[in-house]
């Protein structure tokens, strides 16, 4: 079984979001990132658990610049088997589906593994646009899947219930909450994660469609105010008054 | 889940101020770079959020228990300690040879950072148990590191340090545990210990205790003591185990590290009891005091991370908590303005930046007595007996600082919380509890004060501090380079003269031989002392912090630098100022504290 696994990294949870040049670009300074935890938790366990049952191999792949190695080598240390990184930044969804589909296009893989977003612009569409552009099938948001023969059978969490569906051949996946539990590296597979192979290739000559006009920051939100648990006219005072939700 | 730690003070501290790629060019650490730290620290994060954090304050209200001879502790601890194991977190400093992963002693300090911060009642399992390999690997013959270390790095079996005897805390020369010789080259040990962390618990199928005792025979005082390992159980040559009577009597009832056990345990008293030789007989105080630098390097993580994460839940606290109104210039509060957050007080401000200040300048000095503990261990010659010789003052300062000072910093982050700080509901009264045993064992401050005035700072004519003298000059010469910091160089040197003052002063008694007058204000040296080592640190920080500013270096944010900068001007304000009144205490010829029988002074 030959899965490829789409990585990307995100800033991190706590990192502080601000913007520059007119609120058009993401303020990079200062920024530590972490691999996307739909990716890494959900997307590549359940690839490398499928590799470990079924034999096979894991590959990673990222579109990016050379800064998001680390982020690669930690699915290496996961327990990935190489990685490849397409040298170009990610500029939208669209032309990170375009670079990632140039490259797999040819490459047979029997499975294509993502998270369902990425936890900054959650947009959750990188999936759908490289199913489409590998003319493969897709299932999103899967929270359950297992393999046998040529068949897959994927959950879906829905509104009131599963929906439980199944899919021969290869296809696009991307991984929800439940699809695997999240895996700690160990130190044999952190310190044999620079040996493994990381092929960097030269991007494809994709266009990106996509202007991004600008970004605003959600409100923030207000302290806490801590009311005596027995006093319950202070809450609906402040109900009323201040928080104007009664 | 809430914020325990900073990774990026970390990184930054490890990267950047003590700058521990350094290390990476020795041939031992080759292997490791940047990003192979970044993703250690990681790790450690991740594995800290999902298994240790979680359940901190459960080891605190289900305390291990003492049931049927048996002792108990977090059920976690089982899946936790052979997870500690199978992924190399055992013993991770040891050699490749040796099953370790050769990693630096800085970064290993920094990923049990981690670990503290998340949960102190854990790591000390790990490190107890990596310590006692450490014995047997270093000073053990091949059949006793073939038996012992390979269960002991796979989390199956654990470790620990028997030294402790209920009449012998601090005097170790007391001990009476007694090792008597047998045909066969073993010994058959008898006798009590006390104190014994992770003496026993579930998690782990036998103990390998590394027990000091005295062979038939031996001289009285320290030269009579012998190192032994005896386990609980003797492995058989098919694998069975049977019972070494090693019998734990008790679990000790503590006020706080609850989750982490501490037990009594009586070698030999129902049956034989036997143990091997370790190292060479009448070497044991030797050879665990070797081990102890380490030892007591931990202690001082476990002290720094505890403060640390009071530290974090302090501010986070102080950030949501509206209480009372900001003054105006005109010296009133306007009632119909809205509450203010108790983080815009000045006072509230003040004790957050005393946590801070405290709990940072810790974590420096730690990261960079390991870093020297690894530069002693790769260099050769003269390089390597002056980083041996920085390792030795640093130690006891490394460990007593933040053992004492997080205390403090914990007491004003419980102050920032006001009554609630006190209510069991909320973690700071845990973290406050925690930390007292910090320093008390692996030595009281006491004894590591002793230890830095009586034996560090004179070894070699005072070499070990004309090296720190050396290592600060470095700094003060970078920071002169920044009119902004140019005041602060001043305020340091002062501060080192003030040291130096005070051993002039001290220093002659010794020399006439009255070491009890000597040594009587060792304590007060110590806190002197420890205090300008950490205005060091912090004007190391602080240059760090500017040179990025001035470079535009965009790694961290530039307020994060400028938080640095502020933090030290703070040190500096509030606490270095401090040395010149231990000064005047040492300075004062009143002998009051030394035993004069012609005053009741206790009447």
């Amino acid at each position: 079984m030959k899965i490829l696994v789409c990585i990307t990294k995100t800033p991190e949870t706590t990192a502080k979001i601000a913007f520059t040049d007119g609120n058009k670009e993401f303020n990079k300074d200062g920024v530590q990132y972490i691999m996307n935890p739909y990716d890494e938790w959900y997307a590549l366990v359940r690839a490398l658990e499928l590799k470990e049952a079924n034999g096979g191999t894991v590959t990673v792949l990222n579109v990016g610049d050379s800064s998001n190695d680390i982020i690669i080598r930690k699915g290496l240390a996961l327990g990935a088997d190489d990685a490849v990184r397409i040298d170009t930044d990610a500029l939208s969804a669209y032309q990170t589906a375009a670079q990632i589909s140039a490259y797999a296009s040819d490459k047979s893989y029997d499975l294509i593994f993502l998270g369902k977003e990425s936890i900054d612009y959650n947009g959750s569409e990188v999936g759908g646009l490289l199913a489409e552009m590998l003319s493969l099938p897709y299932v999103s948001y899967v929270s359950h899947l297992e393999v046998s023969g040529g068949v897959s059978t994927v959950s879906r969490d829905i509104e009131g219930g599963v929906e439980v569906s199944e899919v021969s051949g290869p296809f696009v996946l991307s991984a929800a909450k439940g699809l695997a539990e999240q895996r700690i590296a160990n130190m044999k597979g952190i310190m044999m994660s620079k040996r493994k192979p990381l092929t960097v290739v030269p991007p494809a000559d994709v266009e990106n469609p996509v202007e991004v006009v600008s970004y605003t920051l959600p409100e923030g939100k207000s302290g806490v105010k801590m009311i005596a648990p027995d006093d319950m006219q202070e809450l609906v005072r402040l109900l009323h008054e201040e928080a104007k939700v009664i | 889940m809430a914020k325990y730690m900073c990774m990026d003070t970390l990184k930054w501290l490890l990267n950047d101020v003590h700058s521990v790629v350094d290390l990476f060019k020795y041939e031992r650490y080759q292997d490791y770079d940047k990003d192979s730290v970044d993703i250690l620290l990681d790790t450690a994060k991740s594995w800290s959020d999902q298994e240790f954090y979680p359940i901190f304050r459960e080891m605190d209200e289900n305390p291990c228990k003492f049931v049927d001879g048996q002792i108990t502790s977090h059920p976690n601890l089982n899946r936790i300690l052979k997870k500690a194991g199978d992924d190399g977190w055992i013993g991770n400093t040891f050699d490749y040879d040796d099953g370790g992963s050769q990693m630096p002693h800085a970064v290993a300090n920094a990923t049990n950072h981690i670990f503290q911060c998340a949960n102190n009642h854990i790591p000390g399992y790990m490190g107890l148990t990596t310590g006692a390999a450490d014995l047997i690997r270093t000073f053990g013959v091949q059949a006793l590191k073939d038996k012992y270390i390979p269960k002991m790095m796979s989390g199956d079996w654990g470790g620990t340090m028997c030294l402790t005897e209920p009449q012998a805390g601090s005097s170790l020369s007391d001990i009476t545990t007694s090792a008597t010789p047998q045909a066969d080259g073993s010994f058959k040990i008898s006798g009590q210990k006390i104190f014994i962390s992770g003496g026993d618990h579930q998690a782990a199928s036998n103990f390998v205790h590394l027990v000091l005792a005295r062979i038939d025979g031996a001289p009285a005082g320290t030269k009579g003591i012998s190192l032994f390992v005896v386990p609980k159980h003797m492995e058989g040559n098919d694998g069975t185990l049977s019972y070494n009577n090693v019998e734990t009597i008790s679990e000790f009832e503590k006020m706080g590290q609850r989750g982490y056990a501490t037990v009594h345990l009586v070698f030999g008293e129902k049956g034989d009891c036997i143990g091997h030789l370790v190292g060479q007989e009448g070497k044991g105080l030797k050879h665990m005091f070797k081990m102890m630098n380490g030892a007591r390097i931990d202690v001082g993580m476990t002290a720094a991370s505890t403060a640390m994460a009071a530290y974090h839940h302090s501010l986070q606290y102080a950030k949501e908590r509206p209480q009372g109104r900001k003054i105006q210039n005109s010296g009133k509060k306007d009632p119909n303005q809205g509450q203010t957050l108790i983080i815009n007080h000045p006072d509230v401000r003040r004790m957050l930046l005393l946590q801070k200040a405290i709990v940072e300048g810790s974590l420096s000095i730690l990261l960079e007595t390991a870093k020297y503990s690894d530069l002693a261990h790769v260099e050769e010659g003269d390089v390597k007996d002056e980083y041996h010789l920085l390792l030795e003052l640093l130690t006891p300062i490394a460990k007593t600082y933040p053992s004492e000072k997080g205390q403090e910093a914990i007491n004003n982050g419980l102050q920032i919380y006001g009554g609630y700080g006190f209510c069991m509901d909320f973690p700071l009264q845990q973290y406050y509890r925690d930390i007292r045993i910090m320093s008390l064992y692996e030595g009281t401050t006491g004894i590591q004060s002793l230890d830095l005035l009586g034996r560090k700072v004179t070894t070699q004519n005072g070499a070990a501090l004309q090296l720190l003298l050396k290592k600060i000059n470095e700094v003060t010469d970078e920071a002169s380079n920044h009119d902004e910091l140019k005041p602060y160089v001043d305020q340091l040197n002062k501060a080192v003269g003030n040291v130096q003052q005070a051993l002039g002063y001290l220093l002659p008694m010794a020399m006439k031989g009255d070491y009890e007058s000597f040594l009587a204000d060792a304590t007060a040296f110590m806190n002197m002392t420890s205090n300008v080592v950490i205005a060091y640190q912090w004007l190391k920080m602080a240059t760090s912090a500017k040179h990025a500013i001035v470079t535009g270096d965009t790694t961290y944010q530039s307020k994060f630098y400028e938080s640095k900068i502020h933090t030290m001007k703070f040190y500096f304000k509030y606490e270095l100022p401090h040395v010149r009144a231990t000064l005047a205490t040492i300075l004062n010829d009143e002998e009051l504290t030394i035993m004069n029988e012609d005053i009741d002074v206790f009447a």
